[in-house]
């Protein structure tokens, strides 16, 4: 496992992805002491003022400090990704061991069930569930998990059945051990490798979601920062305070490139198919 | 008519490429564009196209079936009522050269002007306005204008020239009623059902203007009606379009697509003041709005059903912070609910001052402590918290914001809810399901607040939402309603402003300015506005032959 952690970052473009990814951390880590202002704090005598020394992205149309607020905002998406793929990532390591492993009926209800989710445009669906609850971050957390499951489980599945006839399954078997253990035991931790990387990139989209909903106005609610809704403020001043859109559309620009190319570090380092080729 | 549509594809592709070309030439064309000057006096000229933008697309040009401000915006155009209301906002005829109030105050006998007509030449009788009345009264038509003309109890035309009105008890709003009635054409509406009638769409009027096309999803032509019962108007075409967005209408005046729009308070005071060769070619002009912004507390519900705890929030909240940070200063502070410096507005009145002892000090008298330390108020272990409902309007999330962070500092938790206007109507408003909301009113130039404040509007989806009962101001608003003396009037409404200040319902935030941008390019604005605002003279209006920009047509 360390091993291949090593090597994925052996690709330049991983590495790349690594720290990005493990910078953004720190910051959102150490907001509270990065921070030059309250992310909160309003002072109505410097609005829209553009980057200088002392605020260094500008302030917003409330005169609240734009970098303080971006730092905290980085915990959001951060936060949110996280917990939002933690909570996918479980339901698919769930329905997809039960569905691999069982076979029969099991396997077909829970198969067609992902079928018609993944028939849903995601984003849709979570705009209709968000419409219904009052917005906050956790019931955004709580609806993307709910809704982005479906390729976890098919993943898990499938290496499930792939493993199902190796010897080394079988020999357990033979011993007479039960499914816990063959799954927990055996299973589970060889197919370990493609939901990491499938989880990785989750969290990629999982920040981009969240963005579009705080955009919308559905996401985080004010006066709390993401880089979703600085984004919105933003919007209305393009023209004049572009230090407003560019600053969060950067980061999180940055952000998912950073979870891409790492989960694709990972993947290629851990696909025998391509690690040959590339070292 | 597959031939009709190919030919239009063709045209489209045409305009298209046509357009390409004009940007073209318009690059190079800007220096000699610069040496015209704006500031030279021209003699008042007739032609030319106004171009302005609109957010919405109307749904119909029949104003009291469509009820909603981007038809009225384009009605106001086509159409005209018996008054109307000249610049400083007195009544005077429109359609109607004269009025007559009888003595027991509850007949009004209008005379119409000679010689009127419709733009297609017929003439337009007082059985016009007989019929426009019959419409708006039938419960078939569905309008929500009914109510002011269903006090009428018995309308007659004793001859083509007059129309009579009589009430069963006096009712002072009827004269501003009858300046909002636009009126209708018999003889092209008569056997047909108003509220699907293609007339919507191809409305027939007796004003200034008439239709010339109009493109759906794009844009509305009026062309000057030569029968226009008011006189000419001077500019020949006004072109209304429809830009939804406000940030891409702006970029359209700059670059000279649309001459008129209104400007949010960034783009007044930031934008413009910066860009000295945008201050050359436009105009900025500054209108205080017939409304304001208020925070209304919901009075069913604990604890805001104590007058100390409504008065405390009130003088928590700086009103000023909120017209410097959300309006840059381009707003007034508020104090009774009519457009502060008419008639109407109580003088005598001052808004709460931003004072926190004292809203510190009526909260503790109230009951409330914190009692855990945790700076949140406590009364009967219930925590001094609530939600501040608004829609999706920068300027409300803005000043709740300011209002949130106010709040806190005196120990009450107050959360944000942003909404979308349907559901916020529908799920909150309907149900009366909210504890504070942040809203506006737009009101009408009439004083009258019935709707608004009597404890009788207090149903589903009626004005008073906010279940305000008060037995003196019942009395005062039906007092009101029944005194056509204006002074008289006046005294009424400024008890009624007073005793609103003193019991404080809603904590009134600010009255904001309008902003028109105008291209210098029209000439004959007046500036200052007048109370009536920028457009009371639009038909004055004019824009000097060297002024105009390169035409298109349109078809």
């Amino acid at each position: 496992m360390r091993a291949m952690l090593i090597k994925s970052l052996s690709n330049p473009l991983a590495m790349l992805g690594f720290i990005i990814i493990a910078a953004v951390l720190l910051f959102a880590l150490f907001a509270p002491v990065l921070a030059p202002f309250d992310p909160d704090a309003i002072d109505v005598k410097s609005i829209l003022l553009s980057p200088s020394p002392q605020h260094w992205m500008g302030t917003d149309g409330l005169g609240r400090d734009v970098f303080s607020r971006m730092l905290f905002g980085a915990r959001i998406s951060l936060l949110v990704g996280i917990v939002a793929v933690g909570i996918a990532t479980i339901i698919g390591i769930v329905l997809g061991a039960i569905s691999g492993y069982y076979r029969g009926w099991v396997d077909v209800l829970i198969m067609r069930l992902v079928d018609v989710m993944l028939s849903i445009p995601t984003f849709f669906l979570i705009l209709a569930v968000i419409a219904f609850l009052t917005p906050s971050i956790w019931n955004i957390m709580i609806v993307i998990g709910l809704t982005s499951w479906m390729g976890v489980t098919r993943l898990v599945r499938a290496e499930f059945m792939s493993l199902h006839g190796r010897e080394f399954v079988l020999a357990s078997q033979a011993l007479g051990a039960r499914d816990g253990r063959l799954i927990f035991k055996h299973l589970l931790p060889n197919s370990l490798t493609p939901i990491i990387v499938s989880s990785v990139l989750g969290v990629a989209s999982a920040v981009l979601i969240e963005s579009g909903l705080s955009f919308l106005g559905l996401g985080v609610q004010a006066p709390q920062a993401s880089w979703g809704n600085i984004l919105t403020d933003g919007k209305e001043y393009i023209e004049f305070a572009w230090w407003l859109s560019l600053f969060p559309g950067l980061a999180i620009l940055i952000t998912v490139l950073g979870y891409n190319l790492l989960g694709e570090g990972l993947r290629d380092a851990l696909d025998p198919r391509t690690a040959n080729k590339s070292s | 008519m597959q031939n009709i549509q190919r030919k239009h594809a063709i045209s489209h592709r045409l305009t298209s490429a046509f357009v390409l070309v004009f940007l073209v030439a318009g690059c190079g064309k800007q220096k000699t564009e610069n040496d015209v000057n704006l500031e030279t006096v021209y003699a008042p000229e007739a032609g030319g196209t106004l171009v302005d933008a609109m957010t919405g697309e109307p749904s119909g040009l029949i104003p009291m079936i469509a009820g909603e401000s981007a038809a009225s915006a384009v009605a106001g155009n086509i159409f005209n009522s018996l008054l109307k209301y000249d610049k400083n906002l007195e009544l005077e005829g429109e359609l109607a050269t004269s009025w007559l109030v009888s003595p027991d105050q509850r007949t009004i006998t209008f005379t119409l002007k000679p010689n009127l007509k419709w733009a297609d030449g017929k003439a337009l009788t007082s059985a016009d306005v007989l019929f426009t009345w019959k419409l708006v009264t039938d419960d078939n038509t569905r309008t929500p204008y009914a109510s002011d003309y269903k006090l009428v109890t018995k309308a007659e035309t004793p001859n083509a020239q007059t129309f009579r009105v009589t009430y069963a008890q006096p009712y002072a709003p009827a004269m501003d009623s009858w300046a909002g009635l636009q009126i209708l054409p018999k003889h092209l509406l008569e056997g047909q059902d108003i509220n699907t009638t293609a007339f919507a769409r191809q409305p027939v009027g007796s004003s200034y203007y008439k239709l010339e096309s109009w493109r759906n999803g794009e844009r509305i032509s009026l062309v000057r009606n030569a029968n226009s019962t008011q006189g000419p108007a001077k500019i020949e075409h006004l072109v209304s379009r429809f830009i939804p967005d406000a940030a891409s209408q702006f970029l359209e005046l700059l670059a000279d697509n649309i001459d008129s729009m209104n400007l949010n308070p960034i783009q007044y005071a930031r934008i413009f003041p910066a860009r000295p060769e945008l201050i050359k070619k436009i105009g900025l002009y500054k209108e205080l709005g017939n409304n304001y912004t208020y925070l209304g507390f919901n009075l069913k519900h604990k604890p805001f059903d104590d007058i100390r705890v409504r008065q405390a929030i009130n003088y928590a909240i700086n009103k000023q912070e909120i017209i410097d940070g959300v309006l840059l200063g381009l707003g007034e502070p508020v104090s009774s609910p009519y457009k502060p410096g008419t008639r109407w507005s109580n003088p005598n009145l001052q808004p709460y001052k931003y004072d926190p002892a004292k809203a510190i000090a009526l909260l503790k008298e109230a009951g409330f402590k914190d009692h855990n330390r945790d700076g949140i108020l406590i009364r009967d272990g219930k925590p001094l918290a609530f939600e501040i409902l608004t829609n999706q309007n920068k300027q409300r999330e803005m000043s709740a914001v300011l209002i949130q962070r106010r709040l806190k500092e005196i120990g009450i938790d107050a959360k944000i809810r942003v909404m979308e206007w349907a559901s916020f109507v529908g799920r909150f408003i309907k149900t009366g399901d909210f504890d504070v909301v942040l809203l506006g009113w737009g009101l009408s130039l009439d004083p009258d607040q019935f709707s608004i404040w009597h404890s009788s509007q207090q149903g589903p989806g009626q004005f008073n939402f906010i279940g305000y009962n008060n037995p003196q101001v019942d009395k005062l608003l039906e007092q009101g309603r029944m005194e056509l003396d204006p002074d008289k009037r006046m005294k009424i409404y400024h008890e009624f402003a007073s005793v609103l200040q003193e019991d404080s319902p809603i904590v009134y935030l600010f009255a904001g300015y309008g902003l028109p941008a105008i291209h210098k390019r029209v000439k004959g604005i007046d500036n200052p506005a007048p109370p009536a605002g920028i457009g009371h003279n639009s038909y004055e209006w004019y824009i000097p032959k060297p002024l105009r920009r390169t035409e298109m047509s349109s078809d």
